[in-house]
């Protein structure tokens, strides 16, 4: 699976606000009266995320969670009368998925409540990372004739410093798919194909994370700093 | 007399099922002549193809398949040995070759992990069953007078699944086996649709079964 893989004749997403999608609802609940179509699927990605199963690093990371990844959903308007509107929340899920991960993979975890800046500097924490989800593609096969439901996901990353100073930004992408099933629902293969591609970004961050060249970087010269401090504590 | 011809056409649609083609090869070597002891084994499905992926009802079929018949052989449930050792059992991190267990077992949560399950053979099934063609067209009514549906259709499945059985402690393959099987399954309908389902996967599943039970089990 690599970053550049594309879901091939895949359905954009584009992100709108909280009025936008009400009008959207309330047109369609009175065109469903009057014309008979236009259903909406709504689907809350609900699911278990596994603890991560590795020697945690020795650093204390603080994460903050922006409100629009708290409350990260995507919504696809019906092209026609046989489409739906899909509105698929995924920010619940985010949040347990990525706190669960990161509580397994650093030493200590301590959640942020504004992005660190000169003014808001922590002293507790070594760094903060603060993750985005960038872009979502999803396709059933309503849309592409492939008898998979797929989830593709691009996040950004940022890594930076206790008074906001850049450490590192990149991008990892997420895929997750499943193959439709007797008596499963669109909305319920739509699930499990956003709690695969969940998983998938939980494996793809562990496997990546300590080999963006900022990062390494900057956990090198964490534990320099560490080994410095360590014989005076000693003395 | 109604109630009687409808229960006697349900009865004969559970009897009746289609014929079904079934080809097993298999290559092994290093055999546990005495059975596995006290170890474990895992079957697990290869999730990482763009266009299909191992039905995970497959592999539990299997599982089911092996125990039923020698329940001293201790088979890990597949999605909990993949949440106890995640994210290096996800279909990006999974490892593709008997040598990747080395770079896995580098990592000291995870050596202990498998050192807890005694883990002695890790079974990978890959392939998928789908449909290949389908014919017939079948129309249904409701009147006042009742219900009913006038029609034929045939649709055909294949399923192609490969074993490849690892030994965990010398890190080596030493198995490979294969099960294709195909079958037509049909339904006419005159008032009552009834069903002749062809069980391409359960015959697929019982295939593989027996040669992974013949392999592991010092009783078969």
């Amino acid at each position: 699976m690599s970053d550049s893989m594309t879901l091939g004749p895949s359905v954009s997403v584009r992100a709108v606000g909280a009025r936008d999608r009400s009008s959207a609802t309330v047109a369609c609940f009175f065109l469903l009266m009057f014309l008979g179509g236009c259903a909406t699927k709504e689907v809350s990605v609900k699911g278990d995320f596994p603890p991560p199963l590795l020697e945690p690093l020795p650093v204390t990371i603080g994460v903050w969670y922006e409100p629009d990844f708290l409350a990260h959903e995507f919504y696809d308007e019906a092209k026609g009368r046989s489409d739906s509107t899909w509105i698929v929340k995924t920010g619940e899920a985010q949040v347990q998925m990525w706190s669960q991960l990161l509580r397994g993979m650093f030493d200590t975890i301590v959640p942020i409540e504004n992005k660190p800046s000169p003014e808001q500097v922590s002293q507790i924490v070594d760094a903060v990372l603060i993750p985005r989800v960038d872009e979502l593609q999803y396709a059933i096969p309503a849309h592409t004739n492939v008898k998979v439901y797929e989830i593709w996901m691009r996040y950004a990353f940022e890594l930076v410093s206790t008074n906001g100073d850049p450490i590192a930004e990149w991008t990892m992408t997420a895929y997750g798919k499943t193959p439709p099933a007797f008596l499963r629902s669109d909305e319920a293969a739509v699930n499990l194909a956003a709690v695969v591609a969940l998983r998938d970004a939980g494996a793809h961050f562990i496997t990546s994370f300590e080999k963006v060249p900022e990062v390494a970087q900057w956990l090198e010269n964490q534990q320099m700093d560490t080994a410095d401090k360590e014989p005076s504590t000693a003395l | 007399m109604r109630m009687l011809v409808q229960s006697s056409v349900l009865g004969l649609s559970i009897g009746l099922t289609g014929c079904v083609t079934s080809t097993v090869d298999e290559m092994v070597f290093n055999e546990p002549i005495e059975g596995i002891g006290d170890s474990s084994v895992v079957i697990l499905g290869r999730r990482h193809a763009s266009d299909y992926e191992t039905e995970f009802d497959f592999v539990n079929c299997i599982s089911k398949h092996i125990t039923a018949r020698d329940p001293n052989i201790e088979i890990i449930d597949e999605l909990e040995f993949i949440n106890s050792l995640y994210p290096w059992f996800e279909p990006r991190t999974a490892p593709l070759r008997p040598g990747d267990i080395d770079r896995l077992m580098q990592q000291k949560p995870v050596a202990e992990q498998l050192a807890t399950l005694k883990l002695e053979y890790m079974i990978w099934v890959d392939g998928s069953t789908v449909q290949t063609n389908s014919a017939g067209s079948m129309t249904c009514g409701v009147g006042p007078g009742g219900a009913g549906c006038f029609g034929f259709g045939t649709w055909g499945n294949a399923a192609d699944y490969e074993a490849t059985i690892w030994d965990f402690t010398d890190q080596a393959e030493v198995g490979r086996m294969n099960t294709q099987t195909s079958g037509q399954s049909y339904m006419p309908a005159v008032i009552v649709p009834i069903p002749i389902i062809a069980p391409v996967q359960g015959t697929a599943c019982d295939g593989m079964g027996d040669q992974l039970l013949e392999f592991l089990s010092s009783e078969h």
